[in-house]
């Protein structure tokens, strides 16, 4: 990758178009997600009524539950937990998301320099383009790497957070497009979407752990019918969780260059964000040692990751091994900065 | 019997759907009624900003005590028009006031000491800071009216306008420059 964000070739990007695919995009992943959770639910149904009723034939038993002659309890109470976990992880989410960060809330009133004052009204110029009703809260993060992020379940709690670092190396422009991009997470209503999509993942692979044990040491015995239903648990305990996996990565990777069309949405302007990219792209390369330790040394930096603006792993940063490191939460910066009008071809 | 039935279920559908379109026009309506009132906020921060803005720098230099009259002369003309419904006065005199912002700023390129020093960099911050608070209020008015304007005229939703019109049909002009001033804009070229 060049230094400078003057060797692309510069062109305009349809910030209206790229959100409407995506928009598509998400309608879909969240489809899938819906249906495989319900999908559970009427196996675990499926499990019991067959437990319940051995003389039946399954055929009949799933003819009886899809057109509601037996009741799909199972289906209604993993809904039901389903909405009470959701509604604990919002209203723990913002807490959650500074945990083990020094963080200093940014206001008029406790701004200490002129800079912090330039972030606050950069924010603010930016709820006025967004028409936001709400002032999102605005926090500053004591570390030298570079990124931000936003989170809130809705416009009334949101909150912006940036790291000193960002904020001392980009220009206001810069820093206004970051914020726009950030903002842009807020108003797409993106934190809720990408929150209930891993809830719902982790409940179902929960429940299909218990279902699979229940089902294995379960002193039944061995008959032809119950073989078909164990062999679909079986199939589905180990393919779930990487089914889940890439849809959540797809959705996360969508949702990032929606923000990113949103942010040129708000400032009209492609060139500020990519050169923001850019900058944040060869920091974290030029810094890579100093950055990878600070990284490791703030706790619980694994919440952060998706939602940050500029994924770590991305640059090599905070390897933990385990199978979402295979795949980024994000685009590629090539590939964001296509979509944002920048090409780039090595003569 | 059972046709009864289905007829009654396909009008409550129809009803719902008239309900729900009813509202969400109501809803954009009233965005833009705000954003458009949004602007007016910003004028008026403005103006308050740059008359204390303006006493401030008088105490760092010699700056001519005329510049606040004229804010405040300006700022009289802006609101007599609006009263009176005169948009182009309006403009212009809001125009003038945008005008002396940049003015203030050359003043600060013209003293080295000055601007170094915190305060005015603070000051300078401001002034760029509102400038553009009003030029992004312009723009989500407009972004409002487009928004309204797409959903009103696409299809069914213009069914729906057409039965209550009076509610929820409206022409919001959006913002612009005469074509006067467009043409003046565009030949424009800064010269050092």
């Amino acid at each position: 990758m060049p230094q400078s964000i003057n060797s692309f070739s510069q062109s305009t990007t349809d910030w209206r178009a790229v959100i409407r695919s995506n928009h598509r995009k998400t309608f879909l992943v969240i489809g899938l997600f819906i249906l495989i959770y319900f999908t559970i639910g009427f196996l675990v149904d499926m499990y019991i009524y067959m437990e319940r009723f051995p003389q039946v034939l399954p055929a009949n038993i799933f003819h009886a539950l899809i057109t509601g002659q037996i009741f799909p309890l199972a289906t209604l109470i993993l809904l039901g937990v389903a909405v009470i976990s959701l509604l604990i992880t919002f209203s723990f989410h913002n807490q959650l998301m500074l945990m083990g960060t020094e963080y200093r809330e940014i206001t008029p009133a406790t701004a200490q320099s002129t800079a912090e004052q330039q972030l606050y009204n950069v924010v603010e110029e930016m709820k006025i383009a967004a028409g936001l009703n709400y002032m999102p809260r605005v926090y500053l993060i004591e570390a030298d790497y570079m990124n931000a992020f936003a989170s809130g379940y809705s416009e009334k709690s949101a909150m912006v957070a940036i790291t000193r670092g960002l904020m001392q190396k980009l220009n206001r422009s810069e820093l206004q497009a970051v914020m726009a991009h950030e903002l842009s997470h807020i108003r797409h209503l993106d934190i809720k979407l990408t929150l209930m999509a891993s809830v719902l993942a982790n409940l179902m692979v929960m429940v299909l752990d218990m279902l699979f044990y229940q089902a294995i040491f379960s002193k039944r015995r061995s008959d032809e019918r119950g073989n078909a239903l164990l062999t679909v648990i079986i199939i589905l305990r180990y393919l779930l969780p990487i089914i889940n996996i890439l849809l959540l990565l797809y959705l996360s990777r969508t949702r990032e260059y929606m923000a990113d069309a949103g942010c040129v949405q708000l400032t009209r302007d492609n060139h500020p964000l990519a050169s923001a990219l850019l900058k944040i792209n060869n920091d974290h390369q030029e810094n890579h040692a100093i950055y990878n330790a600070e990284y490791q040394k703030t706790p619980h930096e694994n919440v952060r990751r998706e939602a940050y603006i500029f994924d770590p792993v991305q640059a090599g940063i905070e390897r933990t091994g385990s199978l979402t490191d295979m795949f980024s939460t994000h685009p590629s910066l090539k590939d964001r900065l296509a979509a944002l009008g920048f090409q780039y071809e090595p003569k | 019997m059972s046709t009864g039935i289905i007829i009654l279920i396909i009008l409550l559908v129809i009803a719902g759907f008239v309900v729900f379109i009813y509202n969400q026009l109501i809803a954009l309506i009233e965005a833009v009624r705000n954003n458009q009132k949004q602007i007016d906020v910003q004028l008026d921060r403005r103006f308050k900003v740059f008359e204390s803005l303006i006493n401030v720098v008088k105490k760092y230099m010699d700056y001519e005590q005329t510049t606040l009259k004229d804010v405040v002369a300006l700022r009289n003309q802006a609101q007599q028009a609006k009263a009176s419904g005169d948009e182009q006065t309006r403009i212009a005199a809001e125009n003038k006031i945008s005008q002396i912002a940049s003015n203030l700023n050359l003043v600060f390129e013209q003293y080295p000491d000055l601007k170094a020093n915190q305060n005015c960099m603070q000051l300078q911050e401001e002034i760029v800071s509102t400038e553009n608070k009003l030029a992004y209020a312009k723009q989500s008015y407009n972004d409002s009216i487009e928004n309204y304007n797409a959903t009103k005229k696409s299809f069914f939703t213009s069914m729906v306008v057409s039965i209550f019109k009076s509610k929820l049909d409206f022409d919001f002009p959006y913002w612009q420059l005469s074509e006067a001033k467009i043409a003046e804009q565009e030949s424009y070229t800064v010269k050092l």
